[in-house]
């Protein structure tokens, strides 16, 4: 559906040339949703905006269902674009006009004749809830509601992909997980394919079947968000897991613990919790499990449980315990005090 | 005061009457030429959708030229130009052209600081849907602008009625050379003060008239 090959762009500056993305590879199938997870400058916005073309690559190719976009003819790359529809982290909606006239505009201006503009309007203000606001301006709406009509006009356009660029960033969390929601209802109610770059942890964890962790331009990390969840490798996904459990365990703690044994991580999905394995373990080993933290976070595809237990024991019992837990399908990491 | 009334109503009627005459001719060729500059400004700044360093550079050049000459030297300045366009360099006829060429820069500059106030954001959300420049341009960037373009507007005709003050130097009267001929030149204080009172009316008038425009078609 969507595909990036080696895209690279470089913006030209008086300080030199600055690459914010570098030989990307991305490749969306239709029906999912794609996560681009980054720190502030990663480069995330250049990156969405490259899939449209708002920026032109400075190298590489992107291709939508198949249809090779940079060597579109500027008429051509029109009538494709109509197709992604594209969200914000501002809304950008006209601020004169109304909840209607917000969506009924781009129809109008792409052709559509007086009758099917007010159907798809009606049909997609309900879709996203807000049939009662039509005639509201987006100044006496909340942040919510304003990406919900942002989200409406996207989808009047009835497009196959939707791109989202940080649209949940600038709402508080409990509107964040209604934007979500219907997110998720979009794509799996019309099947849109959905590609979005975020800086929450949580937007990933709630809606995303696979995950690109992009940090200087480049990929670091990608796989599918139960991987990323139960497997984290490289040091800036971690911290990004950090920011949703309580993952973190103050160092002087940790070397305290360690006198008298280990501090472990385990990881484990679905939803057999750790519970009667840790019981198993005090049973068939002579150590002592101790439980630190436990969270359980529930993914798009799964649930992922996590637990930071203190083995109290001899060396050769932990790890023969620690071989135990991982032959039950349980991965195990040792928690470093820093 | 009857008397005063009925000395000077008829003169002073026909200076408001030559006054609206000029300001809104003028207005009208000042806004035709003014407001497709002003966009053609922004639309070849850098980064827009027809970007072009040499036509930017050429326009901006041009409108400072311009806004650089007061209106009383510009009057004569271009009295040549002003003959060959509409044959004559006196009268209301003779002081429009100089009146439109000085407003027009003045448009164009106010309208290019109310379009570069239209959020970037939402011009890229309809370029992202795929909708042609040339309707974006009518459809999102003028329709965002109107409340400051009106306001820009009311600016720009009330120094247009500051400037036609300086018309009697062609005869093309006026509220303005009546105040000076009668009031100054001739210590017919009263005059004076009656065309500047109207003056002052007429010019709040304007201001609120465009305050309460914007306001009606700003939103936010």
């Amino acid at each position: 559906m969507i595909k990036l090959e080696n895209i690279t762009k470089v913006f030209p500056s008086k300080n030199g040339d600055v690459t914010a993305v570098n030989n990307v590879n991305l490749h969306v199938k239709k029906g999912e949703i794609h996560g681009v997870i980054g720190y502030s400058g990663a480069g995330k916005s250049t990156l969405i905006r490259l899939v449209n073309l708002l920026e032109k690559p400075t190298n590489g190719s992107v291709s939508i269902n198949g249809t090779e976009l940079t060597s579109l003819p500027p008429e051509k790359l029109r009538k494709t674009r109509q197709k992604v529809g594209m969200i914000f982290q501002h809304f950008n909606l006209l601020k004169t006009a109304t909840v209607y006239d917000n969506i009924a505009t781009p129809l109008k201006l792409l052709g559509y004749d007086k009758q099917e503009v007010k159907k798809r309007v009606e049909k997609y203000l309900k879709i996203v809830d807000l049939a009662e606001k039509q005639n509201s301006y987006p100044s006496q709406l909340s942040g919510g509601q304003k990406q919900r009509v942002a989200i409406a006009r996207a989808l009047s356009q009835e497009p196959e992909i939707l791109l989202s660029d940080e649209a949940t960033s600038a709402l508080d969390p409990e509107t964040t997980n209604s934007i979500l929601d219907l997110l998720l209802k979009i794509n799996e109610d019309l099947g849109i394919t959905i590609l979005l770059i975020t800086h929450e942890m949580n937007v990933i964890q709630k809606i995303c079947d696979y995950v690109y962790v992009l940090e200087k331009g480049e990929v670091i990390e990608q796989s599918s968000s139960i991987e990323l969840f139960t497997n984290p490798r490289k040091h800036t996904t971690k911290k990004f897991l950090d920011t949703i459990s309580q993952r973190k365990l103050s160092a002087s703690l940790i070397s305290q613990l360690k006198l008298n044994g280990t501090v472990t991580r385990l990881t484990f999905i679905g939803e057999n919790t750790g519970q009667p394995l840790l019981s198993q373990v005090s049973q068939k080993f002579n150590v002592e499990p101790n439980i630190l933290t436990a969270n359980i976070m529930e993914l798009k595809n799964g649930i992922v449980g996590n637990l930071v237990i203190h083995l109290v024991g001899e060396p050769e019992q932990i790890n023969a315990s620690l071989q135990f837990l991982n032959e039950q399908g349980v991965a195990t990491e040792e928690v470093e005090g820093e | 005061m009857e008397a005063f009334i009925q000395e000077w109503l008829p003169i002073i009627g026909q200076s408001v009457i030559e006054t609206f005459q000029m300001v809104i001719i003028s207005l009208f060729f000042a806004i035709l030429i003014g407001v497709p500059l002003g966009i053609l400004v922004v639309l070849t700044r850098p980064g827009q959708a027809l970007a072009n360093r040499f036509i930017y550079q050429l326009l901006n050049l041009f409108i400072n030229v311009v806004r650089s000459i007061p209106f009383i030297i510009l009057l004569f300045f271009i009295l040549p130009f002003t003959k060959f366009l509409v044959g004559t360099t006196i009268g209301v006829q003779g002081v429009i052209v100089p009146l439109v060429i000085y407003t027009a820069p003045y448009i164009a500059r106010l309208l290019e600081t109310s379009l570069l106030e239209v959020d970037n954001g939402i011009i890229e959300a309809y370029k992202a849907m795929g909708i042609k420049t040339r309707q974006i341009i009518w459809n999102v960037m003028l329709r965002e602008a109107r409340p400051s373009i009106i306001l820009g507007l009311t600016i720009a005709t009330v120094s247009l009625i500051g400037a036609t003050a300086m018309a009697g130097l062609v005869g093309a009267g006026g509220l303005g050379d009546l105040a000076y001929r009668f009031g100054h030149l001739r210590y017919e204080v009263d005059v004076m003060y009656a065309t500047v009172f109207i003056l002052i009316i007429l010019v709040q008038g304007i201001q609120s008239l465009g305050n309460r425009l914007a306001a009606r078609l700003k939103k936010d």
